[in-house]
């Protein structure tokens, strides 16, 4: 054969490697470059969709807010007690105004853990993870969580506890975004077992139970 | 080869030497020329079918897609070391289709205060100031034409582990699951090994004490989970 036909053949068969070569490499490694998409098909539609940039409104965001002073339907949340925590002499609620229960209970654990104990603590002392961080860090602008078990937040009415869910206090910012009318509640409660369980002593626990605590 | 060559060298073939006629005769080694072409030709198909299933397999085209982020947000300090629950800053993702992607404001819940000065939250800083949303990446991005609904998936008790795979080791996100019709249906069409307790949703490191397919089997008939396998379904 001559040789310049060899060549060319030794060239083909080279340059076939580097698809394959670039095959491995994505078999294998992270990808930094989306799929590419040979068939279109409708993959991706022209609309616009949750969480997407828009260019047609000033703003640039496809999802946009409520024009100030509107309310959707069902969204008035005209109940000051149920919605913001105060009684009509606008002091804050002692009491929490829904039925709290085992289900309710449950459910604002479950929620505190999500949304307060990364700070609080899972025991609600004001030492969670978050804060171990902060102090590991030696943040000068981190202020150490309140603990919610002490006497100071006791005292608090419920409807303070709930205003503070909704509207932040001090460096704690507002969690109305994360957490729903229903849970704040919830999570109050939570907090107020945290503080009964904190402060219990042994006469709490009842008789038929103090032997599981070697009591 | 140019055709100037022939009266010269007619074929360059050594056993013809004597041969001075001004015409071409093909080469020896072309007898095999036929044959050659041919296993070629059967090569480059295979090659090219190769190459074609490659592409379009998921595991080079779908998996392992990691986009760089704006932000070098890291889930593995957050998710992993910190723990904090993937609730905390996806939380429509028990109620609603979609699981955002948190706003700023989310991340300024600690970061007003906790490494204020860092250059790698600057762009967050400024998102913050300016009300400009960061422009994130999307990882996991289904066809248009396929409906998934994340809150029904997470209150039948699917984990986020499931699909998304050990978010918590992730320093950048990274598709682990193909995405693709197959594997839903695979799902669909036996979800006892991916149920879990509501509770563990969000576990990334839970597993059952036994075998995941009986548990999930005695939660399926609990909760009278049955996953449809119709075409409209998802295609709506």
């Amino acid at each position: 054969m001559p040789r310049p036909i060899l060549y060319v053949l030794l060239v083909l068969v080279a340059l076939s490697l580097i698809p394959m070569g670039l095959l491995y490499r994505s078999h294998h490694q992270a990808k930094s470059q989306p799929r590419i998409q040979v068939v279109y098909d409708m993959d991706q539609q022209f609309y616009y969709k949750a969480q997407t940039e828009n260019p047609f409104f000033p703003d640039g965001v496809s999802m946009h807010k409520p024009p100030t002073g509107t309310v959707a339907r069902g969204m008035l949340a005209a109940d000051d007690t149920y919605f913001r925590g105060v009684a009509h002499d606008t002091t804050f609620v002692q009491d929490i105004p829904v039925k709290v229960d085992r289900q309710m209970l449950e459910r604002g654990q479950q929620r505190f853990n999500i949304y307060c104990a990364p700070c609080h603590g899972g025991s609600g002392n004001g030492n969670g993870i978050v804060n171990a961080r902060a102090q590991a860090l030696a943040e000068g602008t981190w202020t150490p969580p309140t603990d919610l078990t002490s006497q100071a937040v006791i005292d608090r009415p419920s409807g303070h506890i709930y205003n503070t869910i909704s509207k932040g206090i001090r460096n704690m910012p507002s969690y109305a975004a994360q957490i729903a009318p229903e849970d704040r509640w919830a999570v109050t409660a939570y907090v107020r077992a945290l503080q009964l369980s904190r402060n219990a002593t042994i006469n709490d626990v009842p008789a038929a139970n103090r032997a599981a605590l070697g009591r | 080869m140019a055709p100037d060559n022939h009266a010269h060298d007619p074929g360059q073939s050594p056993g013809n030497g004597s041969d001075h006629h001004d015409r071409f005769v093909f080469p020896k080694w072309t007898n095999r020329l036929r044959e050659a072409v041919a296993l070629a030709a059967l090569g480059g198909v295979v090659y090219l079918v190769v190459l074609v299933a490659g592409v379009f397999a998921p595991k080079n085209s779908a998996i392992g897609y990691a986009p760089e982020q704006p932000v070098a947000y890291s889930h593995s300090l957050h998710a992993g070391e910190l723990g904090i629950d993937c609730r905390y800053c996806h939380v429509t993702v028990e109620t609603s289709a979609r699981a955002n992607v948190p706003p700023t404001a989310t991340c300024m819940n600690c970061h007003k205060t906790i490494r204020t000065t860092s250059p790698k939250l600057a762009l967050v800083r400024q998102s913050a100031e300016t009300g400009q949303p960061i422009h994130w990446v999307r990882v996991h991005d289904l066809p248009d034409f396929v409906y998934f609904n994340h809150a029904g998936h997470v209150q039948s008790g699917v984990g986020c582990v499931s699909c998304h795979g050990r978010v918590d080791r992730m320093e950048v996100v990274e598709q682990v699951a193909p995405l693709t019709m197959s594997w839903c249906l695979g799902c669909h069409r036996n979800p006892d090994p991916n149920l879990r307790p509501r509770e563990f949703v969000t576990a990334m490191e839970w597993a059952p004490e036994g075998d995941a397919a009986v548990l999930g089997a005695k939660l399926r008939a609990e909760r009278k989970i049955a996953p449809s396998t119709d075409c409209a379904t998802c295609h709506r």
